[in-house]
Parts: C-alpha cells; structure tokens; sequence
C-alpha cells in the first residue's frame, strides 16, 4: 500500500518538475499579492520607508541643482521598467524576466534605485500582475534596497580589489540577484514558517526550491549586464558621464 | 503588450470614481489578507471574478488565464510550505529521502490550500481595480491621498515613456532576429545584450530631446496637469461601504 502511494507521490514529482520546466520562470522573486500575512506586509512596508524619503530627498536635490536630471530619472525609470518586462534567453529554453537591479544600480546609484525601484514594482503590479499592492513593502525591500545597495557595494568593493571592471559588473549583477532571492526566502520563511524546525528549515527549503530558477537566472543576469556595460563604454561615454552627474549628488 | 492596461481602457467602470473603485478593491483585499479564511476568500473570488468579468468585456477563460499569471511563484512557494523536511514521518504521507523525510502533514497541507485561496482571492482585488481604472486616473487618486509631489510626476512621466521605449525595443528585436541574431543561446545573449546597450543610449537621447521641448514650454521644474474630475455617486459609495461593513461583519463573526 504504502509503495504504491509513494510511486504515485514520485510521480506527481516528476510531472511538477516537468511543468516547472516548461513555465516560463515570470516573476518567480516577486512575492504575489496576498501571500504575506497583513502583520508581515505593514512591517516591511515601514521597514522602506526611510530609505523611500533619503532617496526621494536625495532625488530633489539633484533636481534643484539640475532639472534635466529629473527628466534622465523618468528615462531610467522606464528603461528599468521595459528591462524586466522583456525576455532574455535562458538555459532552459523557456524565457526568463531579468530584475536589473543590479545594472541599474551600478549604472545610477543605489539610493535613486530605490525610488525608482518602487515605482517600478507598483507598475509591475498593476500593468503585469508581477507582485501585488500588499506585498509592495516586502517586495521593495528585496529587490529595490537590497539587491541595489549590494550591487553597488560589491561593485565598488571590486573596484578598489583592483579587478577588472567586467569582472566587476559580472559579480555585482550576479551576487545582487542572488541576494535578492534570498531575501525573498527569508520573507518568506519568516512569514510562513515551517511545521517541523520552523523558521530555519523553512528558509533552507524556499532557498532550495527557488534556487532551481533563481541561480541559472542570477549567472545570466550577471553576463547581460557585462555585455550591456561594454556596449555603453564604446558607443556612449559622453551619457556615462552625464549619468555618473546623478550619482554624484546622491 | 500590456493586456491589463488595455483592459482597463474599455471597462464599462472606466468612468466611475476612481476612490470609490480604490476603496472597493483594497477594501476587500485587506479583510480577505486579514481573515485568511476559506470562505470569506471565496465569497470575495466569486464577488470580484463576477463583476470583473460582466463589467470588462472579458470573457471567463480570459480572466482564468490571466489569474495565472502568478503561477510559477504560487506552485513552488506552495511547494515548499506544504512539505517539510523531518526526520519523524508525519501524518499524511512521507517520502524517504537518506535518514530524514520529506513528509507532509494535515496541517501543512490545510496551509498551503488555504494559502492558494487567500492569494487567489487577493489577486482577483487587484485585477478588480486594475482591469477598470486606468493608471492616469489611479495616479491622480495617489495625488489627492497626499502621495509626494514628485514621486506621482515621476510616475505619470515614467508610465509614458515606457510605451515609446517599448516600441524602440521590440522594433530593435524584430530587426535582430530578421538577421538571425537568436541562431544560438550565444548569439542571443549578445544580441539582448547590445539591445539593452542601445535602448539606454536612446531613451537617454530622448530624455534630451525631451528636456528642450520642456525648456522651451517654460518647464519650471513642476509639470502641471488638468485632471478629469468625476466626482462619486452617492449609491456607489453607500453600496460600497455596505459591502464593506458586512464583509467585515462576516470576518470577525467566522
């Protein structure tokens, strides 16, 4: 009786995975609307707003000493946007959404990421459906604040290591999308913790089961953003500078 | 590209207030979000697929298939609550993996379904509010609730060009593969790559372009709009708050 159940439960395994394989891996980091306990939502929700205000100060600021850089902010806002919404090839022949966190806080600066960063995912909620209104907090807190901040860090780690600057945006890309996932395993694990072992062992089973998706997509990222950063220094110095303008006010 | 904005355009809401269908919406998702229970989630499900559906000139298999956007994320993080690894069997069933089991019990099982409904449910809200308003007027509604000045300027402007930007990279994706630059996973990546490189260098063009046009209009680093006002019909609002009340109502009470 009891191999029979577990040849039917092997089964139902083999037949999930192949569906896995076959879905395209759409916002698998975003956490989708409902999913979080309404205590867990208001706490991650308060946890960003601080950042929110520096980075919207910060914003005005800059703004104040140049107003074309709000228009560059609004251009980087909907690239940042158009960037997750279009599909990049992956390994498993399906097509996967990249964040560009990573890029796009190497490229303007981590504090600038996060309002844009917010704008983005409320937009993503409404025009795709990726996230949701009451896991906004959790879901800015992952990928607009963490993943941003590391990416910059990591960058500017590799820069005073002396590595090369491919190296750099590779790593910083790559690690960023792979912090962000994590984050998003520990909201999760923390909202939902496991029966047996709570909390720590359901951290380990969200980080394993999304690193299926997660890892493949976080080394494809990171060789997007060496690709596009290449791409910029030969054929677009004079925009670098202009952009690096707005990473100096921050 | 974007079905649910299309969506909203030709909703027969479209032109209600733009507050009360807020309310509405997010009314319900936070009692169904608070309750986390199977019942109210399904009153709120068939209340909201029923209204979105009649009003949105969408038909029913359409909505399904767009309720399954979420799926990848719903199936694996499921996965992982309603399975534990353990090293006692638990109640339901177990699979032996080495010295431990991944094994599911009655409760976690309970958790993951009701985990499905409640999301399911949450995102029907959503869909509520944004298969009949449009970004515009939901971006005038952050406005009136006191959302910072610039965050809603840098919304309505982002929500604008993400359209222009759009078209740049899908004409530039068509003209890639035209040239077969998808032939190989390589090639592919270096061709999304180079997209990436020059769609940025574009829209940084246009921001230029864009910032002349303004300076010569008098751009005073503050963009003014009219705003289409409607204001709420009083059945509307009484109806529901109603709901409101006795959705609450039912949530406390089951």
């Amino acid at each position: 009786m009891k191999s029979k159940k577990q040849r039917f439960l092997i089964a139902a395994t083999a037949a999930l995975t192949l569906v896995f394989g076959c879905v395209e891996s759409v916002s698998a980091m975003h956490i989708m609307e409902g999913y979080l306990p309404l205590n867990y939502c208001v706490i991650w929700g308060v946890l960003c707003i601080p950042f929110l205000i520096i980075g919207l100060n910060s914003i005005k600021k800059t703004i104040e000493q140049n107003r074309k850089a709000l228009l560059i902010l609004v251009m980087i806002g909907a690239y940042a946007f158009v960037l997750s919404a279009l599909k990049i090839p992956s390994v498993t022949g399906s097509s996967s959404h990249p964040t560009g966190t990573g890029l796009g806080a190497i490229l303007f600066g981590p504090t600038a990421m996060c309002v844009i960063g917010v704008i983005i995912l409320l937009f993503q909620a409404i025009l795709l459906a990726h996230g949701g209104l009451t896991t906004l907090g959790a879901n800015t807190f992952s990928m607009a604040i963490a993943g941003p901040f590391v990416a910059y860090g990591i960058y500017i780690l590799c820069k005073k290591l002396n590595l090369s600057k491919s190296a750099g945006v590779f790593l910083a890309a790559g690690l960023s999308d792979l912090f962000t996932y994590s984050v998003t395993a520990f909201q999760l694990a923390l909202a939902h913790p496991s029966e047996v072992g709570g909390f720590q062992a359901s951290f380990v089973e969200f980080l394993g089961i999304f690193a299926v998706t997660q890892v493949p997509l976080a080394i494809i990222e990171g060789l997007l953003a060496v690709v596009v950063m290449k791409g910029l220094e030969s054929y677009a110095r004079p925009e670098l500078t202009e952009l690096r303008y707005l990473e100096g006010g921050n | 590209m974007f079905i649910i904005d299309k969506l909203a355009y030709s909703s027969k809401l479209r032109y209600k207030n733009p507050a009360v269908k807020a309310a509405f919406a997010v009314g319900s998702l936070l009692i169904c979000v608070g309750a986390r229970s199977f019942v109210i989630s399904f009153i709120i499900l068939m209340i909201m697929g029923g209204l979105t559906v009649l009003s949105g000139r969408i038909s029913v298999l359409r909505y399904i298939g767009l309720l399954m956007i979420p799926f990848s994320f719903l199936a694996l993080s499921t996965l992982a609550i309603v399975f534990n690894l353990s090293e006692q069997p638990l109640n339901l069933f177990n699979i032996p993996i080495g010295s431990v089991y991944l094994a599911v019990s009655q409760n976690s099982l309970r958790e993951g379904v009701l985990l499905v409904v409640v999301a399911l449910a949450s995102v029907s809200c959503l869909y509520f509010l944004t298969l009949s308003t449009t970004m515009i007027d939901l971006l005038a509604l952050l406005q009136r609730l006191r959302c910072p000045k610039l965050m809603v300027e840098l919304m309505m402007l982002i929500y604008r060009y993400i359209f222009v930007l759009l078209d740049m990279a899908s004409a530039i994706s068509t003209s890639q593969k035209c040239r077969l630059g998808n032939k190989d996973f390589m090639t592919e990546l270096r061709s999304v790559g180079q997209l990436l490189a020059v769609l940025l260098i574009r829209s940084l063009k246009k921001s230029s372009l864009l910032y002349d046009a303004m300076e010569s209009r008098c751009y005073d680093g503050d963009i003014r709009v009219l705003n289409e006002y409607r204001p709420a019909e009083m059945r509307d609002a009484a109806g529901v708050a109603g709901y409101l009340a006795i959705l609450m109502v039912l949530a406390v009470v089951l």
